[in-house]
């Protein structure tokens, strides 16, 4: 059954198999570029929110799951990460003209410091926004436990940002909340949401 | 030299010139693997037995390194009685595995992000992100193991090849296994499917990888065939990665969805068995081929 060439391992190998190693090459090359292709396509896909009510038109992750069922204008998920769930929240608040911007804060720290587990501020900022207009952003931590008992999971630690904006005697809210450990890498989608938020 | 070729050329075991036999040791191996992965996930199946949650991890963990272990048995000791010995297997085994840690498993995991993406996408579109990913992540780092290991220094026959490509799988999937088993805890049969799947997943694409290397070095064909081949192994990626993902999970009911590890042990086996057999079919064939091209040569061919 079997047969031995018996090529000399000393057997320097030809010039068509070295165009054949160098092909191969090339081959892995490309089809990892086309995989980085389809990759970038498939996680900037995105889905076009419009809510004529509040005037609001932004684009979200289409793979994130959309919902407007609570006290916000709308909130996306990535129901695709494992522990917390990366989320950006949009809602609008009526205000006075002689509201600041600090006393809107500070009230959505108390509620927060009520339901949230070692909720925490860590620091007041600005935030240009793409118009060249500044907001103010708030950034903070708590602790997220699993909504179930039964589940065996262990809590998270959340980073927050809340970046607010006056305008038409409307507050307009951003949320984002993201596990601390890819809170980071998570901000370039905050970032790319507030580019395409119409408001 | 000649002549010595000639009646090696006309004998028909492998043994008779001391090179020892593979197909019989990769085939006794992966049936001996799935054979008992398949009677764990059976078992656990039918007696649904309570296991203690140490007495799983262990189970679990002891699985992780079998197919590891089965080769050190079977394929790697026997060499050291052999005449001809392949030196160079354990060697590739623990590069495989190291490039896998050090490379593959970073790269899908924090690079392409497969999970995020992946398992949402349409059939055809998973089928080919696999592919392009992992499929040609894996072909290409076992490739470049291969390639400077043994090419063409180790092979001195045919089967050096296929030995050379399931010490370089029996590497990659232990890595992965034991990544898995020891991040996931899972329960004893479905370590037993991932290990499956692993060895599976990179023993199809290892034996294309082998079948081009065989075609480019020993039958000095088109410079198209060995990409091809290459690309051939990732695909087998792209198709049993989802395809034995998508058996395991059940149809989502008001329960939930029960998971079918049966379903995708079947599958497992089937797809073993068919690249078993359609390598070893393409790999006779290639042999048979030039064996008939050197008789009607004769021996005075120069080589």
């Amino acid at each position: 059954m079997a047969f031995d060439t018996g090529r000399s391992p000393a057997i320097q190998i030809t010039q068509r198999q070295r165009w054949s190693i160098a092909l191969s090459y090339l081959l892995i090359a490309i089809g990892l570029a086309l995989g980085l292709n389809q990759r970038d396509a498939s996680l900037n896909l995105s889905s076009v929110y419009r809510n004529v009510e509040a005037g609001i038109t932004a684009s979200y992750p289409a793979r994130w799951l959309l919902d407007e069922s609570g006290d916000y204008v709308f909130r996306a998920r990535d129901m695709s990460h494992r522990g917390y769930q990366t989320l950006i929240e949009l809602r609008t608040l009526p205000v006075g003209p002689d509201s600041a911007e600090r006393n809107i804060l500070d009230h959505l720290s108390l509620q927060r410091a009520q339901v949230l587990v070692d909720y925490t501020v860590l620091g007041y900022d600005t935030y240009r926004l793409p118009d060249e207009t500044w907001a103010i952003s708030m950034s903070y931590s708590f602790v997220a436990r699993d909504s179930s008992p039964f589940l065996e999971g262990v809590s998270s630690i959340v980073n927050g940002l809340d970046i607010l904006t006056l305008r038409r005697g409307q507050a307009l809210i951003i949320t984002f909340r993201a596990d601390s450990s890819i809170y980071r890498r998570e901000l370039e989608t905050l970032r790319w949401f507030i580019q395409n938020l119409e408001f | 030299m000649a002549l010595n070729l000639s009646s090696q050329a006309s004998s028909e075991g492998e043994d008779s010139y001391a090179v020892l036999p593979v197909w019989r040791r990769v085939a006794f191996q992966v049936l001996l693997l799935a054979a008992v992965l398949g009677a764990i996930v059976v078992a656990s199946q039918i007696l649904q037995p309570r296991i203690a949650a140490g007495v799983g991890r262990a189970l679990s963990l002891a699985l992780a390194p079998l197919p590891l272990l089965l080769w050190l048995l079977v394929s790697v000791w026997p060499e050291y009685r052999a005449s001809r010995p392949r030196r160079r297997l354990i060697g590739v085994a623990v590069l495989s595995g190291l490039t896998a840690a050090a490379l593959g498993l970073p790269l899908i995991e924090d690079f392409f992000r497969i999970e995020l993406w992946l398992p949402l996408a349409a059939v055809f579109q998973r089928i080919i992100g696999y592919t392009l990913t992992a499929g040609m992540l894996d072909v290409g780092l076992k490739f470049l193991v291969l390639r400077h290991l043994i090419y063409p220094e180790a092979l001195r026959h045919r089967s050096d090849a296929i030995a050379y490509a399931f010490a370089s799988a029996v590497g990659y999937s232990f890595y992965l296994n034991l990544v898995y088993v020891w991040r996931v805890e899972p329960a004893p049969e479905f370590a037993a499917i991932v290990v499956l799947t692993n060895v599976a997943v990179q023993l199809a694409s290892s034996l294309f990888i082998a079948l081009g290397i065989v075609e480019s070095y020993f039958s000095d064909a088109m410079p198209l065939v060995l990409p091809i081949n290459l690309f051939v192994a990732a695909l087998t990626t792209g198709l049993i990665a989802p395809t034995v993902s998508g058996l395991m999970s059940g149809p989502l009911g008001i329960a939930g969805s029960a998971d079918r590890p049966l379903f995708a042990l079947l599958m497992l086996l089937a797809t073993l068995l068919v690249t078993l057999g359609i390598v070893y079919f393409l790999y006779s064939n290639s042999e048979r081929r030039e064996r008939e091209a050197y008789r009607s040569r004769g021996v005075n061919d120069g080589i």
